[in-house]
């Protein structure tokens, strides 16, 4: 069955964020805080951003589709 | 794994697994770019398929409104029913509803993907540019974490 890309974007961020947090038991002196706000929360942002745009929008054609079926 | 080598195990683990990201997120937009011209082609075709229908409608309600004009021109005859024209009519009506509602249905999806692309442009830089350099940072990290663990190591 073909998945939404939206979902499966959602499913990659939570994989990746999971990640983050097993790394940051392990890794949070000067550098990680630094890392941290310079690269991951733009990151997650930028990404959790894009994520719900892109479900707004498969919801949108997917009810256009519905919605003019026949 | 020793502890003192978690934190580097722990950055390779960050740096892959942003490079899966990078790529898996990348799928995810073409396949989210690519589903907006499925859809934009689909309610196309649903449109051309509705103006033909609704040209033979009015093509049938104008015949019938022909025949209803000769008929009240050729006065009364017995037997005869009177030619209605209420069901084409209707028909018509409907057609251009069905239009009508595809148009904005295109209408409402070009707005939307107008204001996504913004949005969509922006990740894909992040995608292509901002992440390759975080993970490039992370590399230098480590590296830098593993040439520091080797020149300490034979004093520790």
């Amino acid at each position: 069955m073909v998945t939404r890309p939206d979902r499966d974007g959602d499913q990659q961020l939570r994989l990746l964020d999971d990640v983050w947090d097993k790394a940051s038991q392990h890794w949070h002196d000067g550098m990680a805080r630094q890392f941290e706000g310079g690269h991951w929360t733009p990151l997650l942002r930028e990404s959790r951003g894009y994520l719900e745009a892109l479900r707004k929008l498969m919801d949108m054609l997917e009810a256009a589709e519905r919605d003019t079926e026949g | 794994m020793t502890s003192i080598h978690a934190d580097i195990d722990a950055l390779k683990g960050l740096r892959e697994a942003l490079v899966r990201y990078r790529h898996a997120q990348r799928e995810v937009a073409g396949r989210g770019e690519e589903e907006i011209k499925v859809v934009r082609a689909s309610l196309e075709a649903k449109a051309s398929r509705w103006r033909a229908q609704l040209e033979q409608c009015q093509a049938e309600f104008g015949a019938c409104q022909e025949r209803a004009a000769q008929a009240a021109a050729d006065g009364p005859a017995i037997g005869d029913d009177p030619v209605d024209c209420s069901g084409y009519a209707r028909a018509v009506e409907q057609c251009g509803e069905r239009l009508e509602q595809i148009r904005r249905w295109q209408q409402r999806i070009d707005a939307e993907a107008s204001e996504f692309q913004g949005i969509a442009s922006r990740f894909g830089d992040l995608l292509e540019n901002d992440l390759p350099r975080t993970e490039e940072h992370l590399l230098a990290l480590i590296r830098g974490l593993e040439g520091a663990r080797r020149v300490q190591a034979p004093g520790a």
